[in-house]
């Protein structure tokens, strides 16, 4: 199963374990990760599951679509080079799992 | 039955009280509840409280029965934010296809908020880009900001004295904008009001009234009329409207016309009524309008924190497709959900001791003033825009001092859509 690990502001880590094609955002709401909201259900409509990747995992995402681009520069924290939005990036063969920090604010 | 039990939850002028017949949630899907915990019955609502004031009567709820079958409206009311939140994380237990729906009678086919993904996105997704941010700021702020500046001249000859913020400005300005960002073109504000008002009243027309079946038919036949001319007109020549993004969709045209008639009933009163509840809300707190108006970015907040204290959208429905359990409540399949968003919205659990209180200040918290999930609101960015931060901070930089004007007091009404139905207004 792929792995999700979801880091605090405060440094505290969660490790998920889910099904493959398990967006970040759907992951992380169905298991009450503080600090992801995803308030549209995904559709690249709010911008509140913003999360900041890792670089190491940076090559194996899908490439960031304009939707997404333009979402991120709404995000309530700052929108950094490894701002991406949770529900764009789905778990699977090419990303068995990942490691992201989260936010101190969605809202 | 229920059928005459019912009342529609805006009163439309009825006042006496319907009867508080025995029904029980099980003859809902007809699901016996052996060994699960008694579902709350509340008989204790008073129709006229709600429609003058209803946050006594949900804060109540909150408290003694967040999750509760209420045989007068014969649904499930779900009162704290906890509940209305999970409702939101899982549409394939909660439904928006409610059946029955008038909706889907009143504006012609199924329009987008009476689906489910996928087909809900196939409609949904194709409009989206209109309504982003991006395309709301560059297409058409400046849109919302001449047409401001049009009704606040109209509210300027109006004069201080006898000023209605509701009736010469929100009221206007808001068809103005909803029929330039859907695309109506030269259609006047009059008739995209009229046709909203037929929509709604058909949605609402759960007794069959057949005068506003023929009302909302005789709507629906202009408005569908023109919506098979504009089709090919923005095939041809696309803009930065609503219908030109459907029309070169490959939607098929019946799914755009049930598109745009449910974009014309719910992006007319909800900012409407968001401009006059925010001067309202300001007037009542001076220090807070003082705040904002010596710090233009707090528009931002003070729009928020608005629409969640005064959710022009109090319930939306939704449907139970298997029995289910909600908060501990056990929910047979097939029953009638009332998601109680200004309930939710003024949740201690949620926002904190002072969830009363209108605090611009407050520590930032998801609401659900727009819904949430796959519906939440298409045009909550247009919202944010149009009023909260061009047509509200525009009529105090035009009019120093606007505020209520006590001696012609506004009138509130309604709890499923609550708004002010007049606001006058003065200014220095
Ligand atoms: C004389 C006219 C009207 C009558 C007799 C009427 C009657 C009703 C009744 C019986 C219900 C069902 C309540 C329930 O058990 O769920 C209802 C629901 C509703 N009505 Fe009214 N209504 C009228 C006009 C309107 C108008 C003008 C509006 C909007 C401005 C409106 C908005 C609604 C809404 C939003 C619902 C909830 C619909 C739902 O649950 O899907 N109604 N109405
Ligand atoms: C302050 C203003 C507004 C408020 C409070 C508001 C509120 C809402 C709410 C609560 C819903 C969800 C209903 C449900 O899930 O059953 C909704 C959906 C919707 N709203 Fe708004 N709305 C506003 C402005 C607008 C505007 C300006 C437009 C037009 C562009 C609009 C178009 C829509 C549409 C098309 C949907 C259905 C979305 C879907 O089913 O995916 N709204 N709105
Ligand atoms: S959930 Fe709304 S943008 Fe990702």
């Amino acid at each position: 199963m792929p792995s999700i690990t979801f880091t605090q502001p405060d440094g505290t880590a969660q490790r998920l374990e889910v099904e493959q094609g398990t967006t970040l955002m759907r992951a992380a709401v169905s298991n009450g990760i503080d600090g992801i909201v995803g308030e549209c259900g995904g559709q690249a409509m709010c911008a509140t599951c913003h999360v900041y990747i890792r670089p190491e995992y940076a090559d194996a995402l899908p490439e960031l679509g304009a939707d997404e681009d333009e979402m991120l520069d709404c995000t309530a924290a700052e929108r950094t080079e490894r701002s991406r939005l949770g529900c764009q990036i789905s778990t699977g063969a090419s990303l068995p799992e990942i490691i992201v920090d989260i936010p101190a604010g969605q809202v | 039955m229920s059928a005459n039990t019912a009342r529609c939850p805006m009163g439309h002028g009825t006042t006496e009280l319907p009867e508080q017949a025995e029904s029980r949630p099980t003859h809902v899907g007809g699901v016996q509840h052996s060994g699960a915990k008694e579902v709350p019955v509340v008989n204790w609502l008073q129709p006229a409280q709600l429609l003058a004031d209803p946050y006594g009567s949900y804060a109540r709820l909150r408290t003694e029965a967040p999750v509760a079958w209420v045989p007068m409206l014969n649904k499930f009311l779900v009162t704290s934010y906890a509940g209305c939140h999970e409702i939101e994380q899982d549409q394939s237990i909660f439904n928006a296809n409610v059946s029955g729906s008038t909706m889907n009678r009143a504006i012609g086919a199924h329009p987008m908020l009476r689906k489910d993904d996928p087909e809900h996105a196939t409609d949904r997704l194709a409009v989206n880009p209109v309504l982003r941010p991006k395309n709301i700021k560059e297409a058409w702020a400046e849109v919302f900001a001449r047409n401001a500046d049009i009704y606040l001249d109209e509210l300027e000859d109006v004069g201080p004295d006898n000023a209605d913020l509701n009736r010469d400005y929100a009221a206007p300005l808001a068809a103005k904008n909803l029929g330039d960002l859907v695309g109506l073109k030269d259609v006047d504000v009059q008739t995209v009001r009229t046709w909203s008002h037929d929509f709604i009243a058909g949605i609402g027309n759960v007794l069959d009234d057949p005068e506003i079946w023929r009302r909302c038919e005789a709507s629906t036949e202009q408005a569908d009329a023109l919506i098979n001319e504009l089709i090919p007109h923005y095939q041809l020549h696309p803009n930065a409207s609503m219908l030109s993004a459907w029309a070169n969709s490959g939607l098929p045209d019946a799914n755009i016309a049930a598109n745009v008639k449910l974009s014309i009933s719910g992006g007319m009163n909800e900012p409407q009524h968001m401009v006059t509840n925010i001067v309202w809300a300001l007037s009542n707190h001076p220090d807070q309008r003082e705040q904002v108006l010596a710090d233009p970015t707090g528009w931002t907040a003070v729009f928020d924190e608005a629409v969640r204290w005064l959710s022009p959208i109090g319930m939306y429905p939704r449907e139970t497709t298997v029995d289910t359990v909600l908060e501990g409540v056990r929910i047979p399949a097939g029953s009638g959900i009332a998601v109680v968003v200004a309930a939710a919205n003024h949740d201690p659990a949620q926002f904190g001791e002072n969830a009363e209180d209108f605090d611009i200040s407050r520590p930032k918290k998801s609401h659900l003033a727009f819904g949430a999930g796959v519906h939440l609101c298409a045009g909550h960015w247009a919202a944010k825009s149009a009023i909260g931060q061009i047509a509200v901070p525009k009529a105090y930089e035009r009019f120093p001092g606007l505020r209520i004007e006590e001696s012609r007091p506004g009138q509130w009404a309604g709890w499923v859509f609550r708004g002010l139905t007049s606001l006058p207004v003065t200014w220095n």
